[in-house]
């Protein structure tokens, strides 16, 4: 071992408060040194550290065995990723953008999925990498991806919100014995808005269970992700007019949190739903009909939704603006649905 | 890049009792099943399609050269277009393979994924999962895993000559050949779906700097070594290997195997008794098998709906057992919801 570590994932020993990014370094790094079965597969992540520099020192420290820079095949290395989880070995998959995820489909929904429901045995493994929108980065490097797994038995997705989170739910994702599909916002990363201290000891945050972000009683905002700091910005708008928004986190986007959700719902009565992926087919229907089924007697007001309109990602900066969900369009949501 | 002949020159060295009794006994296994499972298509007892079913049974000598551990110690393998041949050289019964391929009996996963093969690690099996193509993309991982753990331990394909013109199997091919992982891939010549009739297979092998042997006509004492030696060169550092299983050029498909038995008394130390006592042993356990699949059970129901994650009971969605909500227990709707 290195007489010092590398400085993005010494935040936590150091006292310093880390970032998004800095977390998930933390978490790949004391999860590869407690474990030696984890490693890591993808695209430069080895010599070059990877495209957003989450394994940089990583090569250096492990190994070429268990960080593996791999040819630009996310089908193809996915599926090798499947065939060494069988023989025991916990790898984490980084999809340089998640874009790019799109070429492991098959090989995820057909293949990793269904394998324990087919008898093949548990897949532990982990895809993780970069999403979401306001970079700049266009249609192929903005995309959020979790609907397009959504409809998969057998997939787990995890989308965190803030550095807490995101390294206590990637430890739990590499922990777990099932696959999971793991998001991260690159407007979080470095977000000077979002760093914090993160605690000292070997913490887990368990997949499945939403967090209250912040309590309130006269509408619920369900969000995920870098949404979740919109939704509080518009909170605290909401809250100049004495409206108390509460606002849930859903941490695991599947499984979905519902009785979370659902407690939330009978308590507020109003529910908003707030996403950065597309309208159509996002997890704003599914929720609702949830609801619906759920909480129906208790909601006074229609289950509204606030996401990105249903188009392929802008790469003009002003296109992306109007494409994307703005703090003031989750405000006059909210306003519209308590007056209701 | 080596390749070697299909006409070879057989060997002074001896395949050992052990490895010759196997062989009789698993080629004669292959050649009663093959007839049984025909038989079964046409009672009905099969699917119809199988009516035609045919064994290659140079695929059981190819399997049977790979290392074979109890535990789940010894190579894998997946057999793919020509299972149940490698299946049995891997210690699968004429029943089990009965058991997938009529979806009955015990096994969870043959009434789930059905088809001819299935997943057993701890006898070296790997099932189906997938678009062609990905079970490469799978055992190249898996041989990595030996790899990366120094086993000695190899990973063996059977795909479809086909598999050549599918971008998943060169993903996994050319990832096996960058992380120089021992996985040896035979492509079955001839198999349905072959565009190309795969005829540039040495072009492919030479493309990815791997080594070539091609399989024909050859004795299947040489066709047993020409095996071994592609294994020890794909565990000894020398990466994966492709094997070319061309067609036959006689008409008589079992002329290898009944060579090969004339060859064992011959000169291999078999009586022509041991030979006959093989014979009927192997014989006598796929008429077991055939008599026993009318019998076996059917799939229970409640295995349908086997859990897909690993902590996860198998609940069905409400609609189907019970309402949500008790105020809601009596209500029409609910009745119309549930009535199925």
């Amino acid at each position: 071992m290195p007489a010092e570590l590398p400085e993005h994932v010494a935040r936590t020993r150091n006292g310093q408060p880390a970032t998004v990014l800095e977390a998930i370094s933390e978490a790949l790094w004391e999860e590869m040194e407690r474990d030696d079965r984890v490693f890591l597969m993808g695209e430069d992540i080895g010599a070059y550290g990877g495209a957003f520099k989450v394994t940089r020192g990583f090569l250096e420290h492990f190994g070429p065995s268990r960080v593996v820079d791999t040819p630009i095949a996310e089908g193809g290395f996915t599926g090798a990723a499947a065939g060494a989880a069988h023989m025991g070995l916990r790898p984490v998959v980084e999809m340089q953008f998640m874009d790019f995820i799109s070429p492991a489909y098959d090989v995820l929904t057909n293949y990793i999925a269904t394998s324990l429901y087919r008898g093949s045995g548990p897949l532990p493994l982990v895809v993780r990498g970069p999403v979401g929108g306001g970079n700049r980065g266009g249609p192929f490097h903005s995309q959020n991806v979790e609907m397009a797994f959504f409809h998969t038995p057998g997939l787990k997705i995890v989308y965190p919100s803030n550095p807490r989170d995101a390294k206590g739910l990637l430890k739990s994702a590499m922990r777990d014995d099932n696959p999971v599909i793991f998001e991260e916002h690159k407007g979080l990363y470095r977000a000077p808005f979002c760093r914090e201290v993160l605690p000292p000891d070997d913490y887990v945050i368990p997949l499945g269970r939403a967090r209250t972000a912040l309590e309130g009683e006269n509408i619920t905002i369900v969000t995920y992700g870098l949404m979740v700091h919109r939704s509080l910005e518009a909170a605290a708008e909401l809250a100049r007019d004495g409206i108390r928004a509460e606002v849930i986190d859903l941490r695991t986007l599947l499984p979905l949190d519902e009785d979370a959700i659902a407690a939330s719902v009978t308590k507020t009565g109003k529910l908003l739903i707030v996403h950065e992926d597309t309208r159509t087919g996002g997890i704003a229907g599914e929720i609702a009909i949830r609801m619906n089924e759920r909480a129906f007697e208790w909601l006074d007001g229609p289950i509204l939704r606030v996401t990105a309109i249903d188009s392929p990602v802008p790469f003009s900066g002003e296109l992306e603006d109007y494409f994307l969900p703005s703090t003031q369009d989750v405000v006059t949501a909210a306003r519209y649905l308590v007056e209701y | 890049m080596t390749t070697e002949s299909a006409a070879s020159s057989r060997r002074s060295v001896p395949l050992g009792r052990k490895v010759t009794e196997d062989l009789l006994y698993i080629g004669y296994q292959a050649l009663a099943l093959e007839a049984g499972v025909r038989t079964l298509a046409r009672s009905g007892e099969l699917d119809p399609t199988l009516a035609g079913f045919r064994i290659d049974v140079r695929s059981t000598v190819i399997a049977r050269a790979m290392r074979q551990l109890p535990g789940g110690r010894g190579d894998l393998c997946f057999p793919g277009p020509l299972s149940p041949g490698p299946s049995l050289a891997f210690g699968a019964t004429p029943l089990e393979f009965l058991r997938h391929a009529a979806r009955r009996g015990t096994s969870a996963a043959a009434t789930r994924s059905g088809g001819l093969t299935w997943t057993e690690y701890g006898r070296g099996l790997f099932g189906w999962g997938g678009a062609g193509g990905v079970m490469t993309q799978v055992l190249a991982g898996a041989a990595l895993a030996f790899r990366q753990r120094g086993e000695d331990r190899a990973a063996l394909v059977f795909e479809k000559c086909s598999a050549v013109e599918s971008g998943g199997w060169h993903e996994g091919i050319n990832l096996a050949g960058t992380l120089v992982a021992p996985l040896i891939v035979v492509l079955v010549a001839g198999s349905m779906g072959c565009g190309t009739r795969a005829t540039g297979v040495d072009k492919v092998a030479r493309s990815y700097g791997i080594g070539l042997t091609e399989v024909g006509d050859e004795p299947h004492d040489d066709l047993f070594r020409k095996i071994r030696l592609a294994r020890a060169g794909a565990v000894d550092g020398g990466g994966p290997m492709l094997i070319h299983l061309k067609a036959r050029s006689g008409e008589d498909r079992w002329a290898g195997h009944n060579d090969f038995a004339a060859w064992a008394v011959r000169e291999g130390g078999f009586s022509r008794g041991d030979r006959s006592a093989i014979a009927r042993a192997a014989v006598a356990g796929v008429d077991h098998a055939v008599d026993r699949i009318g019998k076996e059970p059917g799939p229970d129901p409640d295995d349908a709906l086997a859990p897909v994650f690993t902590e996860c009971d198998s609940e069905r969605p409400w609609t189907r057992r019970e309402p949500p909500h008790p105020h809601m227990a009596a209500g029409a709707a609910v009745e119309v919801a549930n009535a199925r």
